[in-house]
């Protein structure tokens, strides 16, 4: 075998940014939260309503965040017009422009829907906001709850489509082109999903320790469905049993930054589900801080990490975080507006004893 | 793309059958028109880097960026160490991965091969970047836009050789004609034994090279240079 040494070479830096890694983020958690809301709203399941009430924020407060960071990704975001003035069907990125707003159309009508008799209960309470809560709440209108759920949970599995295939296809990458990620991609969003409903039990008023165990043991099975399919893709990779599978983890595994990267990951998911299964009351912080940590850093390994693989040339390219917005700045400002709206959805989002109506159920006291 | 195809495939045929497309002067037509392409002759490549200088001056590169660039390596085989140089620029593929990921269809290739951007259009997303096996894609930090060799298609249009053709030193790049059986890049390709870079993905390159050795036709496994100059954001 000949050695090579690279005497004259250049590096290609990064052209998905930080920005791409916050928009996966955000979008798969908004996706994960609002199919974690479903039962209660829109099954009616008595036990969820806290869980269905901190998902539903969730998903707002991510689904209104994550398009901030994907137009700040075009380097230009006056740009985005031009995904519908001229479309190239054959491309996911072209899709996703019009799942995305499908997505976010029907979470927006579904959330409504179903939180207008609990809205419209919650009027009295609201001081000067009162007409408002009075205009927007009303009776319950099934129909339109379900009609709107189904939209948004087709918008939903077309998201988690798209995400995937976007990255998978991409062949110029063995580490990117495996049927496994759009998967775990999906995974990873649930449990991050689930992550963050966990925190938001902890950090916003009316901590229930039975929606905490509740959350805990779907997690603690997400999370084992996700180490699960990452131990299947490494032992393709590992025994040789599909070439670009083996070529993905041989891009990958001399590098000790990405051997400490999926030993800590593996083991943080290790972690966070015998903890859920221990002790589901109480590790709501730990557990949720994992998962969230777990969804961010998969994308981050496969975005960034992926992209600092050479496609010609020995090693790894040196990526350095910026700190202006196309790094650190950008990242913290997406997690400052998360942040933001998850506060305002709290406080305007009628409480959770205030059930939503499930679909056809009248709300006490009102016509 | 599809029409262009075809009419790629007819213009082999009828050169293969002696009606040659007349390659002077070389303006790209529809129809039955010249399919450019290069040959790369790595005997006669001194690693000078006159055509990474040129290119940037012809088509206004950032200073942080190439179009095209000379790779070279130290190969030791059996023993033996010898230098190799690989001068690397977009392939003008006849199945580019880049151009059907593009959302908007910015990126399109000309019936004579040349695989562009129209800056018009692209929104700067980079999945052409990322599907570019070659790594021939960057995104321009002044445009914000994707930018790579275009085979200097303005001058081409204009009866004029790619400026890193023009100016290599060692006469190692040779642009013509692929329709043309008289042209010199046919010639050279059909006298000698040529190879393109990771024939295995199907891209069907249009730059070939002639002396490359195999373990330079795929991404090189070795000791990495100990300095990649690459664009640093301001902070
Ligand atoms: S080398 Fe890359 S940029 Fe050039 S045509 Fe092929 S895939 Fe596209
Ligand atoms: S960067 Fe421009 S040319 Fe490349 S895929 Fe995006 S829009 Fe198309
Ligand atoms: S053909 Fe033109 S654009 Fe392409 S590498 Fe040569 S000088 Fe640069």
């Amino acid at each position: 075998m000949p050695q090579i040494t690279e005497v004259i070479g250049i590096s290609r830096e990064i052209a998905w940014l930080p920005w791409a890694v916050t928009y996966f983020f955000l979008i798969g958690l908004s996706v994960g939260s609002f199919l974690l809301s479903l039962p209660h709203y829109l099954f009616g399941r008595p036990g969820w309503e806290r869980a269905g009430r901190l998902a539903l924020i969730g998903a707002l407060a991510c689904g209104m965040a994550a398009p901030v960071a994907l137009l700040a990704d075009l380097h230009q975001p006056g740009r985005f017009w031009r995904f519908y003035a001229h479309p190239n069907l054959n491309s996911w990125m072209a899709w996703g422009a019009f799942f995305i707003p499908t997505y976010l159309s029907g979470l927006f009508l579904y959330a409504w829907s179903s939180l207008r008799p609990a809205i419209a209960a919650d009027a009295e309470d609201r001081g000067i906001l009162a007409p408002l809560y009075r205009l927007f709440g009303g009776r319950a209108l099934p129909w339109l709850s379900r009609a709107a759920a189904t939209v948004a949970i087709i918008g939903a599995c077309l998201v988690l489509l798209y995400t995937g295939m976007e990255v998978m296809v991409v062949r110029a990458r063995p580490l990117w082109n495996t049927p496994f990620l759009p998967v775990q991609f999906a995974l990873t969003a649930i449990g991050g999903a689930i992550g963050l409903a966990l925190l938001l039990d902890r950090l916003l008023g009316g901590h229930e320790a039975a929606t905490e165990a509740r959350l805990n043991r779907a997690l603690a099975m997400v999370l084992g469905a996700s180490m699960l399919v990452g131990a299947a893709w490494f032992a393709i990779g590992f025994f040789g049993l599909e070439a670009r599978h083996a070529q993905a983890l041989a891009s990958v595994a001399q590098h000790d930054s990405f051997r400490i990267t999926a030993f800590e990951g593996q083991a943080a998911l290790a972690l966070a589900i015998l903890l859920a299964l221990w002790k589901p009351r109480g590790s709501g912080w730990l557990t949720g801080l994992i998962a969230l940590h777990a969804a961010w850093m998969f994308r981050w390994t496969v975005f960034i990490g992926g992209q600092s693989v050479p496609k010609n040339a020995p090693g790894l390219y040196d990526y350095h975080l910026p700190l202006g917005p196309s790094g650190l700045l950008g990242i913290a400002g997406s997690m400052g507006l998360l942040v933001f709206l998850i506060i305002l959805l709290d406080a305007l989002m009628p409480p959770a004893r205030t059930r939503a109506a499930a679909p056809g159920e009248a709300l006490p006291g009102r016509a | 793309m599809g029409s262009g195809r075809r009419s790629l495939f007819a213009g082999l045929a009828a050169s293969l059958s002696g009606t040659a497309a007349a390659a002077e002067p070389p303006v790209p037509s529809r129809g039955i028109g010249p399919r450019w392409g290069m040959v790369v002759d790595l005997a006669r490549c001194i690693g000078c880097q006159a055509c990474t200088v040129s290119c940037i001056m012809e088509n206004d590169v950032p200073p942080d960026s190439v179009r095209t660039i000379v790779n070279t390596y130290e190969v030791v085989k059996d023993g033996v160490p010898g230098m190799a140089m690989l001068p690397r620029l977009c392939n003008h593929c006849n199945e580019p991965p880049c151009i059907p990921v593009c959302p908007v269809g910015a990126t399109f290739q000309r019936d004579d091969g040349i695989v562009v951007v129209n800056a018009d259009v692209c929104v700067g997303c980079a999945y052409c970047v990322q599907a570019c096996p070659y790594d021939a894609r960057f995104i321009n930090h002044e445009t914000q836009k994707a930018d790579k060799c275009t085979f200097c298609a303005h001058r081409v249009d204009a009866g004029l050789l790619p400026a890193c053709v023009e100016s290599c030193v060692g006469g190692a790049r040779i642009f013509g004609d692929l329709n043309d059986p008289n042209s010199t890049v046919r010639r050279r390709l059909a006298s000698e034994e040529s190879a393109v870079l990771k024939p295995e993905l199907g891209t069907e390159p249009r730059v070939f090279y002639l002396g490359l050795d195999d373990v330079l036709a795929h991404k090189p496994e070795g000791t990495p240079t100990l300095w990649r100059p690459q664009h640093q954001e301001g902070i």
